[in-house]
């Protein structure tokens, strides 16, 4: 990253400078948000873990209850009881759904069991022997399967919300870092530029006004000069104007 | 007949009932489950076991040992001791021999059946099966589309072909349950068993026929808590009974019309034997029943041993063996899952 020094390239006129203005707004409204979308998610994601922790532990008694139901099952229905039961399986009588999940902002999916009605083909199981035993180690897995279901649900929002955390403070941090200090430099450098132009505008102005200082002040010398020629020229002539006409009154005429 | 067996059984059989009697003495007794509970690996568990008549079974098992694997390997020694003496008989003990395997062979052909029902691969399904069980023609049945042509042509040729005719039409085999199916069979095989037996005679005949109807009445009595709360109607339920054994008939009917673990409870009152087994659980729990069954039928496995002469230690043999394939199992389940504490729960010590 070039650090602070970059800046966009953009003409430097005013208009420029309130759309940028305006941008710089966006990204600091936008880099709030987005830090508190980021403290949201990183709270759920320390819930979640501990669900998450609570889960497993909760898992390994259950699966060692239904491994320990299974030894039972095959103790008194025989040891085939485990090919006998495969075998005869048709379709899944517990199913899981995945739903979509809107948390803070961020689509997790979440999964639930649910069991297909009306399956008694295996109730018959071990008629003769262990039947009891069977069914407390369906019952036993059945409990099983939830859990990890709902472990599976948890693992997977645990996942999902570590990518989103880290999408977004992926983009707080580049708004914090790269973007702002680019705008801002932008603006600067409008701002800079700007200055620049009134002070050579001023500098203009204050030269044009020497010089029309200047001019007017040769004008008036000009007119000086032109003046003073006049009134010389004026004193000669005068003189033959007062013999013609000079200090002579006319009488009245009288008639 | 009874009492002359002692002249001209030793002709036939003297022979296998020693080596059975060997086996037999090779089973694990109170001391080595013991030391066996007390284990803390699974290693250690194959130690104790070297030191039996399953060592050379798992001396080659690589080091970390799996339940499953000890299992195979002592249900694998079973089927030696069976194929040897099955190897050495003749007639009738052959049979006799052969019948006990029926059962297994029941379970192996439903099995195959509903994995090709379900489209799954012959070849998996056959290493699924219980070796006890298998016999020749097994992997045919995977061919057929439907149970119709199923009975057609395949189990025509097998021992079980009679007890799918006796019991089922064909248009029974295609809608039943597979469940159901299997315990109809099952029954059309203890019947056919019993039958066996009875012509045999002599101490055989009392002996197994004790023994047969044991097992029945304790099927019978299983079918009826595993079918409360189930859609098995009371016919149905009334049909898998079978026609033999302390309960039967008027202890099915009584079993027929219960609807709640302790209405049965009630119903075997009157079968002092039956009542002894129920009076050790208290009211309302039944999780404990299938093991009280085991031990009562090792029990009366165990005091087979007691005579001579007749085939009913063979049986009593094999089951035996069962039943301490399933304690080792018990065992090591509980071993490696660090359930120490259940231990006592499964194990059913046989001397």
């Amino acid at each position: 990253m070039s650090g602070s020094g970059q800046r966009l390239n953009v003409v430097p006129t005013i208009t420029t400078m309130g759309v940028v203005k305006a941008r710089l707004v966006g990204a600091t409204k936008g880099h709030q948000l987005l830090k508190k979308k980021s403290d949201a998610l990183t709270m759920q994601f320390r819930q979640i873990l501990k669900k998450i922790v609570q889960a497993k532990e909760e898992m390994g008694e259950i699966m060692k209850a239904s491994a320990f139901a299974l030894t039972e099952a095959k103790y008194t229905a025989g040891d085939n009881i485990k090919y006998i039961v495969f075998e005869n399986v048709d379709t899944a009588i517990i199913k899981v759904r995945a739903r979509q999940e809107n948390v803070a902002g961020v689509k997790l999916p979440k999964f639930e069991h649910f069991s297909e009605a009306g399956e008694t083909k295996n109730d018959l199981t071990g008629l003769a022997r262990g039947g009891q035993q069977i069914q407390l180690c369906k019952s036993a897995f059945v409990k099983a399967v939830e859990i990890l279901v709902e472990l599976a649900s948890l693992q997977t929002s645990f996942l999902t919300l570590d990518e989103a955390i880290k999408t977004t403070n992926r983009r707080v941090n580049a708004l914090e870092n790269v973007v702002k200090p680019r705008l801002e430099n932008t603006i600067q450098y409008i701002k800079g530029e700007l200055d620049e132009l009134e002070r050579e505008e001023f500098f203009r102005l204050k030269k044009v006004q020497a010089y029309k200082k200047k001019e007017v002040e040769k004008q008036i010398a000009k007119n000086k000069l032109l003046l003073e020629e006049e009134s010389r020229k004026d004193a000669g002539h005068k003189v033959d104007r007062d013999g013609i006409i000079g200090e002579q009154e006319d009488e009245d005429i009288l008639f | 007949m009874y009492g002359f067996e002692a002249l001209n059984f030793n002709v036939d059989g003297g022979y296998l009932e020693a080596i059975v009697r060997g086996y037999k003495a090779g089973l694990l007794t109170t001391a080595d489950y013991n030391n066996l509970c007390q284990c803390e690996h699974l290693d250690d568990i194959k130690m104790h076991l070297g030191a039996s008549d399953y060592a050379p079974y798992l001396a080659n098992e690589p080091s970390p040992l799996h339940t499953s694997a000890i299992v195979e390997k002592c249900t694998q020694k079973l089927v030696d001791d069976y194929n040897h003496m099955l190897s050495q008989a003749t007639e009738p003990l052959s049979t006799f021999l052969e019948y006990i395997t029926y059962g297994h062979m029941i379970d192996n052909v439903v099995l195959i059946v509903t994995g090709s029902l379900h489209e799954r691969d012959v070849h998996e399904l056959l290493e699924k099966c219980h070796p006890l069980g298998m016999f020749d023609s097994i992997a045919t049945l995977a061919v057929a589309q439907n149970m119709r042509e199923l009975y057609r042509l395949v189990l025509v040729d097998t021992p079980l072909a009679p007890y799918f005719s006796e019991c089922i039409t064909s248009e029974d085999l295609d809608e039943m349950n597979i469940e159901v199916m299997r315990n109809t069979l099952y029954k059309a095989y203890l019947e056919d068993f019993y039958r066996f037996c009875k012509k045999l005679g002599g101490a055989t005949s009392t002996i197994m026929c004790d023994l047969l109807a044991f097992e029945a009445d304790r099927r019978a009595i299983n079918i009826t808590i595993n079918s409360i709360g189930t859609e098995l109607t009371r016919d149905d339920r009334k049909k898998l009974y079978s026609n033999f054994g302390i309960l039967y008939p008027y202890g099915h009917d009584e079993l027929s019309v219960c609807e709640d673990f302790d209405q049965v409870r009630g119903a075997m009152e009157k079968y002092p034997a039956y009542q002894g087994i129920f009076a050790k659980l208290s009211f309302g729990e039944s999780q404990m029943l299938d093991k009280a069954f085991y031990e009562e039928e090792v029990k009366r496995l165990t005091l087979t041993f007691e005579q001579q002469f007749h085939y009913a230690v063979f049986f009593a043999y094999m089951r035996l063996g069962e039943q301490e394939v399933r304690n080792l199992m018990w065992i090591s389940e509980c071993v490696a899952q660090q359930q120490k504490s259940r231990i006592h729960d499964g194990v059913v010590m046989i001397f």
